[in-house]
């Protein structure tokens, strides 16, 4: 574990997804992520852009584990991943949070709110009290109240701040959100968003941010990548990447994202 | 002047479940022209579709509406089942969010074109209704229209899907055409595909659209009006104009606000900008309490006073319209809000 290592570092990663012969399918499978080098630096948001089927969820999840690659190098904190045992993925997990879409489908409709923070650290045996989880919940915004109640009970919105504290009960260094407000009203997306941002500033946290909104990413994040086909086609600071586009790619995303300005 | 093509008047929706009746849409009065585009923006309880779906009569079992709901001269809500079905489809005509489910999967696509011809005009032969579905799927830019009605749903991008259903929608050039998000589920680039589609085939057929969506880029590059729902009520109607440069309601205000921009500057410190997001969730009539069902998210609300929290707030005509059009809002506040006033 190096200080200087950047949090997250990809480098030539390809994911291919063996897909059932015949149906008109080419044999050899899938190839969704296409040599993909990036990297995460410490405090930095990385936004990940592309339409649907350019591969960048499947590039988030290979940067926890969730997804093996089938060639490149995955390291996060300088350790490489495929290297780990399962102790030491355990320990990836636990610095490499997830925060999914749906907050619905990602929260146990069983569980209380309790009941879910308290398995993270089960999991990772450890215990926690009741001080603890009022403090994690107050951290994102909602009362103690939230304690006892089950998914059903709360909003989209309150759901998803109970996912964010979820990914932050075991202090990662790096959180993965993987389009966490395309499910929300657009009232309660800014909160999520604005929620984000001050974990990033105030505790400095890293996130790679997956969204299909340009817009979002423009404000949310401190660089771009810009996904096409599985491959990486432009990265850079955002205020560039969204100033002077210079991938084709990237400059129709951009042209095709409608402002919700009036032409003065 | 010709008669708007929809005349809403002081509808209501309401449920009924286990004997007990709530309305989820209450007093909405809307009326729109051929060749115009109203958007309908609202969030999670607005009424928004509950609201497309009423004008279509295509309620579930347990709604009812109440009111007057009139499509190119017919009385909707009295119409029996004969006349409503020759109202859909050539007076008005709906497309929705997910193409997939609004297609059969075991049809091709010209089945699903030449049978809305031929539900409403018997006299078509088989051949001819299949004829026009190749004609349709030509003008809503299918590439190789005579080999794409042999396809099925599956085949289909889900752009390529989106124009089928247009193609639909539109074969028998009804008056209204409802579009329920049409374009959420779609790549931003397709997305603007459609769009310019749309606005296209409006122009050339003339018909009036009701363009129900959450999404302001969307709204800003497709309507003509806009009418603002919150929790089943009309918060604001006005131009596209006044809705996005004079808003007079807060919670129009707000909304403006929490859309990201893709033109956003860094401000004077080199920070990011932020959102400024109005804080607790949107909520339902069946929610919402006495007064102004936005009152209890409304930074204004404690300016204003008591009122805002005993009296509900009826739709009222403000003066500050930029380009003459009817500027409605439903807020005790007799003044414009500011954003900065509205969010934080």
């Amino acid at each position: 574990m190096s200080a200087d290592a950047p949090i997250l570092e990809m480098t030539d990663v390809s994911k291919r997804f063996r897909t059932p012969g015949g149906f008109g399918r080419r044999r050899n499978g899938f190839l969704a992520v296409d040599g993909v080098s990036l990297r995460v630096e410490r405090g930095e948001a990385l936004g990940l852009v592309g339409e649907s089927g350019s591969g960048k969820s499947t590039l988030a999840r290979m940067a926890n584990g969730l997804v093996t690659p089938t060639s490149g190098t995955v390291r996060t904190d300088g350790q490489d991943v495929a290297a780990l045992s399962r102790r030491g993925l355990r320990r990836l997990r636990r610095n490499v949070a997830m925060v999914f879409q749906d907050p619905l489908a990602s929260l146990n409709p069983r569980q209380t709110v309790r009941q879910t923070l308290e398995n993270v650290y089960r999991a990772h045996g450890e215990t926690t009290s009741t001080g603890e989880l009022v403090a994690l919940l107050e951290s994102v915004g909602l009362g103690p109240d939230y304690l006892g109640r089950y998914p059903h009970e709360a909003s989209g919105g309150q759901l998803q701040r109970v996912a964010v504290a979820r990914a932050l009960a075991l202090k990662p260094d790096l959180i993965i959100a993987d389009e966490p407000t395309s499910a929300l009203d657009v009232s309660v997306r800014a909160q999520i968003l604005n929620l984000l941002a001050d974990l990033q500033r105030d505790q400095g946290i890293s996130f790679l941010h997956v969204s299909h909104d340009l817009a979002v990413i423009r404000l949310y994040s401190d660089r771009v990548a810009v996904m096409q086909r599985g491959r990486v086609v432009e990265t850079g600071p955002s205020d560039e990447i969204f100033r002077s586009p210079q991938h084709p790619c990237t400059q129709a995303l951009v042209a095709a994202t409608p402002e919700a300005e009036l032409p003065t | 002047m010709p008669d708007p093509v929809l005349q809403v008047e002081d509808l209501s929706i309401s449920f009924t479940s286990g004997g007990v009746s709530a309305d989820v849409v209450r007093d909405l009065s809307v009326t729109l022209d051929g060749g115009r585009t109203l958007a309908v923006v609202g969030e999670s309880g607005s009424g928004k579709t509950i609201t497309g779906r009423a004008i279509m009569q295509l309620l579930p079992q347990a709604a009812s509406a109440r009111g007057r709901i009139v499509v190119a001269g017919r009385e909707m809500l009295s119409a029996d089942e004969r006349e409503l079905r020759r109202a859909r489809g050539s007076d008005v005509a709906m497309v929705f969010q997910d193409s997939m489910s609004a297609l059969s999967p075991y049809l091709d696509i010209g089945a699903h074109i030449a049978q809305a011809v031929r539900l409403h005009d018997r006299s078509v032969s088989r051949r001819a209704a299949r004829l026009r579905a190749v004609e349709m799927l030509e003008r809503v830019g299918i590439p190789e229209p005579a080999d794409a009605v042999r396809r099925f749903p599956h085949e289909f991008s889900g752009g390529m899907r989106q124009r089928a259903v247009i193609a639909m929608a539109l074969v028998n050039r009804p008056a209204l055409l409802i579009a329920d998000e049409p374009t959420t589920a779609l790549d931003v680039t397709v997305q603007a595909q459609i769009l310019a589609l749309l606005r296209e085939l409006q122009q050339e057929f003339g018909m009036a659209m009701l363009l129900i969506s959450h999404d302001f880029g969307v709204v800003a590059s497709a309507a003509d009006d806009v009418l603002v729902l919150y929790a089943g009520r009309e918060a604001e109607y006005g131009s596209l104009r006044d809705i996005f440069e004079h808003p007079a309601h807060p919670y129009t205000a707000g909304l403006r606000g929490a859309t990201p921009r893709l033109d956003a500057r860094l401000d004077s410190n080199g920070e990011r900008t932020r959102l400024r997001a109005i804080p607790g969730a949107p909520t339902s009539l069946r929610d919402a309490g006495a007064g102004c069902a936005f009152a209890p998210r409304c930074a204004l609300a404690d300016r204003v006073g008591e009122r805002c929290v005993v009296e509900v707030p009826l739709p009222t005509l403000r003066t500050a319209s930029t380009d003459g059009g009817v500027h409605r809002a439903a807020c005790h506040l007799d003044r414009l809000p500011t954003l900065e006033e509205v969010a934080r």
